[in-house]
């Protein structure tokens, strides 16, 4: 599988090296949300004497740094890419070969992460130095942060896979993956810290599998709580991992008896 | 002789919406949606022996890509079993995706992107193709199918002819033991057309690759099949040789006659029925056994008149125009 790997994403970077405009767009897609809600609070603590509910400006500024970074490693759009491959039958050549559709979709979006990474960090770096960026981490921040960030990267794209999957029972399946994505937008942690949020909308986000995907990994990098609350969420991101993965292969099964191959 | 392709009762009903038009009937339709059951396939049985290449004739619409898409994995059916190759293809399992493949000719697999060599390479790693192997395969479907200037250029700037000619290669990579080509020829100018039929016929020689083909082109069945299965509105109407569905379907022999003195035609109705007059040339429908005789009367009959004369059976076209439009064949 590793040689498939390396083979496919050789593939897949000479793929990629064709679209530098929509590369930069993409980027600019992982950083603008956070700029923006970054700003925003920003003005809000200014107006309310430099905190809300404990975070400063700083504090702000270090969330959503955090956040862009772990945006940009876990967003995955194959749910709006895959309604275009079932309705005009790409799917089709993927589903007769020795290799799952998914894995086509993993190097994709490795692909493009690697490639626009270079331009995130540094604007990353410019945003925080602008807005003094205070972060709290330890060396144990650090070390759970990567495995955090990964399951939420996984969590994310098999969730993403159960929604795209809607597409062999509807043919207008981007209806399903803006509605939870505008979901995510409210229970991932991108409008406000999961900190900040206000009570039932904050234990929802932790009851949902939305948090686990953004709020969870960025609080652990910067720093955001304790160890042992740390490990917690980590333990509610591999739940959630498992169950998605399990949904996955249900609907996955189902689906692909459902699809009739149009226009393939 | 072992059977390669096995189907028994095999049957597809796609549930399609359908309403009547008008605002009204869209506003309905918005609250209640009505379904009707459509069978594309209804019940077909056949198989094919290993080495085998097997036209799969039908009107559009008939059931020919949906019993393709069925036999290659793509689709489960309603009812009824299909093996290849000893696999039942709809679990897909990779020991039978090893081995087959499905062409299809207004149809990509390729990465539109990067020149075909690259996508080789990514189908090699995926179907573990040893590189011996690879080397081999590559470089004779580059001889058959004339690939050189093409398999570096990015697929997207290749002409539809040689976008087919890669697809082919890119399909057959792997060596499959059985290959669905639908409409392989499709869209491509006589002379490409001519090119896909002989390195289809070329390779089945060279691979002994079982080959079940639908094309609307009946050059590419002629050339290619001896065997063919017709179906239509999803029942199988025949299956059997090219050359007894001719005879049992049109019993009849087309003689050309050129006249040296024109092509009235007086006088030639003896002979059998007048098909058609054009110039100085006259064809004449005969009962297939008299074929024979009935030339052999018209050459000693005409004498010097006669230009030339010509024995053959009806276009194929007909032939399967008329099984469609009878829809039996008796």
């Amino acid at each position: 599988m590793i040689a498939t790997y390396r083979t496919l994403l050789v593939g897949q970077f000479q793929q990629a090296s064709q679209y530098r405009v929509s590369m930069f767009l993409y980027l600019l897609f992982s950083l603008i949300r956070p700029i923006i809600f970054l700003a925003a609070w920003s003005a809000v603590a200014a107006a309310r004497g430099g905190a809300v509910g404990g975070f400063t400006v700083a504090d702000f500024a270090g969330y959503y740094v955090c956040m862009g970074l772990v945006l940009h490693f876990t967003t995955a759009w194959n749910a709006y890419e895959f309604e275009f491959e079932v309705a005009q039958g790409r799917l089709s050549p993927k589903l007769l070969r020795p290799l799952h559709p998914l894995h086509y979709s993993v190097v994709e979006n490795l692909t493009w992460k690697a490639f626009t990474a270079f331009g995130l960090f540094p604007a990353l770096v410019v945003i925080a130095i602008t807005f003094h960026a205070r972060f709290e981490t330890q060396w144990w921040n650090v070390a759970l942060f990567v495995p955090s960030l990964l399951l939420g990267a996984a969590l994310r794209f098999f969730l993403g896979w159960v929604v795209a999957a809607a597409a062999f029972w509807t043919t207008r399946v981007n209806a399903v993956v803006t509605l939870f994505d505008r979901t995510a937008f409210i229970f991932a942690g991108q409008i406000a810290p999961l900190a900040l949020m206000p009570g039932i909308l904050q234990t929802l986000s932790y009851v949902l599998p939305f948090g686990y995907w953004i709020g969870v990994p960025t609080d652990i990098l910067r720093g955001g709580a304790s160890l042992e609350q740390s490990l917690v969420w980590m333990a509610g991101q591999v739940a959630w991992l498992i169950a998605s993965y399990a949904l996955f292969q249900i609907v996955w099964r189902a689906g692909v008896r459902e699809y009739s191959a149009a226009g393939a | 002789m072992s059977a390669i392709i096995e189907v028994r009762d095999l049957r597809k009903t796609f549930r399609v919406s359908e309403r009547e038009s008008g605002l009204r009937a869209t506003l309905r339709a918005f609250v209640k949606r009505r379904y009707t059951d459509v069978p594309a396939v209804a019940g077909i049985s056949f198989t094919i022996d290993a080495g085998e290449i097997v036209g799969f004739l039908g009107p559009n619409g008939a059931g020919k890509t949906t019993t393709l898409k069925a036999l290659s994995g793509l689709l489960y059916p309603t009812g009824g079993e299909a093996r290849v190759l000893g696999f039942v293809p709809w679990r897909r399992e990779n020991a039978y995706l090893q081995q087959m493949t499905l062409l299809m000719g207004n149809r990509s697999q390729l990465v539109w992107d990067i020149p075909a060599a690259d996508s080789f390479r990514v189908l090699q790693e995926i179907y573990k193709i040893p590189d011996e192997q690879f080397r081999r395969t590559l470089e004779e479907l580059v001889e058959l199918l004339d690939l050189e200037p093409l398999v570096h250029k990015p697929v997207r700037q290749l002409s539809l002819g040689e976008r087919m000619k890669v697809e082919f290669a890119a399909g057959l990579l792997h060596s499959p033991k059985v290959a669905f080509l639908d409409e392989p020829t499709i869209g491509l100018d006589v002379s490409m057309q001519a090119k896909i039929r002989k390195f289809v016929a070329e390779h089945n020689r060279r691979t002994g690759a079982t080959v079940l083909l639908t094309s609307h082109y009946m050059a590419d069945v002629v050339a290619l099949c001896k065997r063919v299965i017709v179906i239509h509105r999803g029942k199988l109407l025949y299956d059997g040789g090219l050359a007894a569905l001719a005879s049992r379907m049109a019993p009849y022999k087309l003689i050309g006659v050129t006249l040296r003195d024109g092509a009235d035609g007086d006088g030639l109705a003896q002979y059998g029925e007048i098909a058609s007059r054009d110039d100085a040339r006259v064809t004449l429908h005969v009962p297939r056994d008299d074929a024979p005789s009935r030339a052999a009367r018209l050459v000693n009959d005409l004498g010097d008149r006669l230009v030339d004369i010509s024995v053959e059976d009806p276009p194929i076209e007909d032939v399967i125009d008329k099984v469609f439009t009878s829809e039996s064949v008796s």
